[in-house]
């Protein structure tokens, strides 16, 4: 319908989008290349530029070589970390988000816009201010230095988000179908688990694929709250940036940088298309 | 609800902190264990404390290391964190004037017996152990020394401007650098552009031109002193040394002018003594450059010290005080020092200790001779901008106004001395 | 839109309550923890903000002073400005880009899988390791400038990164790398909803490309641009990584921005009761911009009911 319409000008869209499109890899690229060049040659030469040695051996070094102090195991043993930490906290935040979501758009229960707007309003709240509390939190409830304290943090943190995608969502769902469940006897979570639950995969998948990639790239928290075995794979990647009295080590950055990135790439990849059927029912209003 | 840490039997500005017991001296029976927090996590930092930390377990310790990845902040975040917790680490990384400031808020263990058992009082310059005894007793012990203002000199670079002297004061230094641009060196200094870059050469020019100025100015913070001429003159010191820097370096560090340097197309740099390690790991040859002290006008040389730390936090544990007690030790014999600088690039704290051995470099030899000539002279001062002078957030301070200084070229010298001033009362 | 009359469950009897805890609890835990910290640490904040605390939090009683102190300083004023500068071109330039990608990739090109992943995977990777590469790219020594004089065009100049004036702009440039393929993900979902009989009756009545866009779709998209809007914002605000990777709130202090000098009065100058002043300075400028589309929204919702 549309392209017939716009025929003559595709050849046009198709430069415009190719141009852009490589604009927005550049980056990448120069990320891709340093990871294929050896630290001695980045510091030698420069630091953007064509490999002329080809240094496989960076992604070994990045997987299972590198020392973080006394550690020397390379990135897998926080890659672990981060996965221990990252898939919880997801699957809690975005399940629990999608109940209350449902609730407050559904369910009419006092005082309901009341906290829904301030549960959402937290995605402003800044991280710095925290820190501190978190850290008396942690204390209190005995979970310092534990992956759990982690994954608690980020539960609570990311429900602001997760309400906020699933509310949107689900004021869409016409209110018969609600009444007329009732009617026959269903009970809130009895309608949750049959109607609810089967049109809730776009906005899943969408909350899901945003606090996988949040919780995945977060360093403060997992570098405060977690001891050096315990540690996420950002804090392994930082080991390797440059300090004052230490030669960058660029090459192995970027290796270790490509792998630390692939799991959150992938599911950008595979989700992608139901990222944007999922906003399509309006992921905040 | 949890509000100050007061509850938690940390005390808040209070000599308490230091009226501790005496360690049990009845080693045998435990196991000393040891938690410590650092910073160093890569690099030869982290090799060299990866390296104790096996001396440590030889002596029969449990080593626990927590490295902490990026800067010193995060490092503070998560002392700060395990302090709030009740759980400080028994030993942690912790520098300069920051030490007096954190011994105010958590228990610290009293040093002097171990010290003066070890006879390290008479072995460490005067400036630097009156950081370590904050409160009158040594509540923490040095570990390395680096100076920050050493001159570095591009032997490719001295051969095309046809220059053969070493410069010994800011003149010669000065003039040095305009043989090299007129033989073509378009940038004749090789520096960075962070924040510490640019502290370093205020402090390295103020100390040149006098250090007993520098003393009043940025250690006392003497108002007469930071509003003299010397403290002017080095400003404009900054404006030539700044003028002579490829304007396209931004915010990049000094690793990535050092192919340029060492090719000879910049000629000199101001850096502290780890540029050495890094140039060498960087796959650099020794032979391509010279290293002198720093640029002095009365002709000695002056010493501006960065030093690392170790501070003991109070535990209740035995086995954790018997892994300070062999901690403290370790870090105070010139056996481990030797190893800890030999890998590091750094020069011990001990004026005592031998450097004629093999694994010392000729730089390494030639700066700790510097510093005990200075120590004599009296012109071995603290670093300003490695936090070394000053508390963490006036030495900020003061940097804001230098950064913006060397990166505005049309602040006048005498309208950063009234900037500087303010910022030091602003931040009292 | 508004929820129609919800079922209402009248007065809760004792065997009613018991019967639904388990909902109660599902819904209302979460909530009420999420909502217990947000207001906790928030007032916790506010109420370091007028202590003398420094590296650690203690009681006591300063006044103003630290708020005095804050405002007083370079350091805020300049990251004040930056903020209204940068946020504003930001949010704007971010809304346009993610817009403009949104209507190419909607005109059926071949390959949008991948090409809406290309836009997406800036999120995916640290921002330290971007903020650097940028860092890279921008500086006339080493990125684009060198590559266009090495090329032959010697009097191309590039040097924003190390301009004191223009040095913000590069931030705008990587912030919206960053993030404008989420906006452009949004508004693509956006024009995807648009309504296919409104077009249709459009073409039937004679209107082109460009007159359907502007008649018909941008104006369905009116209630995603909000969004669009808000989620960049909240970028803005809070965007701290890439600043720093890139160029550590210089030349100078020409890039500071309120959450940079936030984390730096906090942790790295442990200066508590300052940073936490500073962060209230920064809600506040958030609230101002957020009081009045909430104002605005209300009485939306007020004429709405009333009609």
């Amino acid at each position: 319908m549309r392209d017939r319409t716009f025929a003559p000008s595709r050849m046009l869209i198709y430069l415009v989008v190719s141009l852009v499109a490589a604009a927005w890899l550049v980056p990448l690229i120069v990320v891709v290349l340093n990871s294929l060049r050896s630290n001695e040659e980045i510091a030698q030469t420069s630091m953007i530029g064509w490999p002329q040695h080809w240094a496989f051996g960076n992604y070994l070094t990045a997987w299972s070589d590198f020392c973080v102090a006394q550690t020397c195991a390379g990135i897998r043993p926080y890659m672990l970390n981060s996965a221990l930490v990252t898939i919880p906290a997801t699957i809690f935040s975005t399940l629990l988000g999608a109940v209350a979501g449902y609730a407050v758009s559904l369910w009419r229960f006092r005082g309901d816009q009341w906290i829904y707007g301030i549960v959402t309003l937290g995605i402003f709240l800044p991280q710095q201010m925290r820190l501190l509390p978190w850290t008396f939190v942690l204390r209190d409830t005995g979970l310092m230095n534990t992956l759990t304290g982690l994954v608690l943090i980020h539960t609570i943190q990311g429900l602001s988000f997760t309400v906020l995608f699933c509310r949107n969502y689900y004021v869409a769902i016409p209110q018969e179908l609600i009444r007329a469940a009732r009617i026959d006897g269903a009970g809130f979570f009895r309608i949750f688990w049959r109607i609810i639950l089967p049109l809730s995969p776009p906005i899943l998948i969408v909350t899901v694929i945003w606090q996988f990639t949040h919780i995945w790239n977060e360093f403060l928290y997992g570098v405060t709250f977690t001891t050096g075995q315990q540690q996420p794979v950002t804090a392994a990647l930082i080991a390797l940036s440059a300090a004052v009295a230490d030669i960058p080590h660029h090459g192995v950055q970027s290796a270790a940088v490509m792998i630390a990135a692939l799991p959150t790439l992938l599911i950008y990849l595979i989700g992608g298309k139901y990222f944007v059927r999922g906003l399509t029912a309006g992921a905040v209003k | 609800m949890p509000i100050t840490t007061t509850r938690r039997r940390l005390l808040a500005g209070s000599a308490a902190a230091l009226a501790l017991p005496e360690f049990a001296r009845a080693q045998g029976a435990v196991k000393p264990r040891l938690t410590v927090i650092s910073q160093w996590s890569a690099g030869s930092d982290g090799a060299a404390i990866t390296a104790l930390g096996k001396k440590f377990e030889e002596k029969g310790g449990i080593w626990q290391h927590s490295p902490v990845p990026g800067f010193t902040t995060e490092m503070m975040n998560k002392l700060r964190a395990q302090i709030i917790a009740g759980d400080p680490p028994a030993c942690s990384q912790l520098k300069g004037p920051e030490i007096a400031a954190w011994s105010k808020i958590a228990p610290t263990v009293n040093l002097d017996t171990l010290v003066v058992s070890a006879g390290y009082e008479k072995v460490v310059a005067p400036d630097l152990a009156k950081l370590h005894r904050p409160g009158g007793k040594w509540i923490s012990l040095p570990l390395q020394i680096y100076s920050t203002n050493m001159l570095y000199l591009s032997k490719r670079a001295m051969d095309k401007a046809k220059a053969e002297k070493i410069p010994v004061t800011w003149a010669d230094f000065n003039e040095l650098a305009e043989k090299m641009k007129a033989s073509g060196i378009i940038y004749p200094i090789a520096n960075g552009g962070t924040r510490p870059d640019d502290g370093q050469k205020f402090e390295a020019s103020l100390a040149g031109i006098s250090p007993a100025a520098y003393r009043a100015a940025i250690m006392n913070l003497d108002k007469k002193a930071l509003e003299g001429p010397e403290v002017k003159a080095a400003f404009a010191q900054v404006r030539r040394i700044a003028n002579w820097m490829d304007p396209n370096m931004g915010a990049q560090p000094y690793a990535t002018n050092l192919k340029r340097f060492v090719d000879g197309d910049m000629g000199m740099m101001i850096m502290g003594g780890w540029a050495q390690g890094v140039l060498r790991n960087a796959g650099f040859k020794f032979d391509d450059y010279i290293i002198a002290p720093g640029p002095s006008d009365n002709g000695k040389p002056v010493f501006l010290l960065n030093a690392d730390a170790f501070i003991f936090w109070q535990r209740s544990e035995p086995d954790l005080q018997a892994g300070q007690t062999l901690m403290a030790q370790l870090v105070m014999d010139p056996a481990i020092q030797t190893m800890y600088s030999q890998i590091t690039g750094s020069i011990p704290v001990r004026t005592d200790v031998d450097l004629s051995g093999d694994g010392w470099s000729d730089g390494q030899r030639r700066t700790a001779a510097a510093l005990k000539d200075a120590v004599a002279n009296n012109q071995a001062v603290l670093s300003l901008a490695h936090n070394m002078a000053q508390e963490n957030g006036l030495t900020a301070a003061m940097i804001d106004v230098l950064t913006e200084y060397v990166k505005n070229k049309t602040i006048k010298p005498e309208q950063a001395v009234t900037r500087l001033a303010e910022a030091v009362e602003g931040a009292r | 839109m508004t929820v129609a009359a919800a079922p209402r469950t009248g007065r809760p009897t004792k065997a009613g309550v018991v019967r639904r805890l388990p909902e109660y609890l599902t819904i209302w835990v979460p909530l009420l923890l999420s909502a217990a910290h947000l207001v906790s640490f928030s007032l916790w904040t506010i109420w370091i903000s007028f202590t003398p605390s420094t590296l650690v939090p203690v009681a006591g009683w300063v006044g103003l002073r630290n708020y005095t102190a804050v405002i007083a300083s370079r350091n805020w004023q300049i990251a004040f400005d930056n903020l209204l500068l940068f946020g504003s071109a930001f949010v704007l330039l971010s809304l346009v880009t993610g817009l403009m990608l949104a209507i190419l990739l909607d005109q059926r090109v071949r390959g949008e899988n991948l090409l809406r992943s290309i836009f997406l995977y800036p999120l995916a990777v640290s921002f330290v390791v971007t903020g650097t590469v940028w860092s890279w790219l921008l500086n006339p020594g080493i990125g684009i400038q060198k590559l266009v004089h090495d090329l032959g065009w010697t009097s191309f100049r590039f040097d924003w990164l190390i301009d004191r004036d223009m040095a913000i702009w590069t931030i705008v440039i990587a912030a919206i790398w960053q993030s404008s393929g989420f906006a452009m993900a949004l508004f693509l979902a956006g024009l995807r909803s648009v309504d296919a009989d409104l077009v249709r009756a459009a073409q039937i009545d004679g209107a082109g490309p460009i007159r359907m866009y502007r008649r018909v779709i941008l104006p369905t998209l009116w209630p995603i641009t909000i969004t669009v809007i808000v989620i960049q914002l909240q970028f803005a605000i809070s965007t701290f990584d890439l600043v720093r990777a890139l160029t550590n709130g210089g030349p100078g202090l020409a890039t500071q921005l309120p959450a940079l000098v936030v984390y730096d009065l906090m942790f790295q100058r442990g200066l508590l009761g300052r940073g936490a002043a500073a962060a209230v300075l920064m809600l506040l400028i958030l609230l101002a911009v957020l009081l009045p589309y909430a104002a605005w929204r209300y009485l939306q919702r007020r004429r709405a009911t009333h009609a």
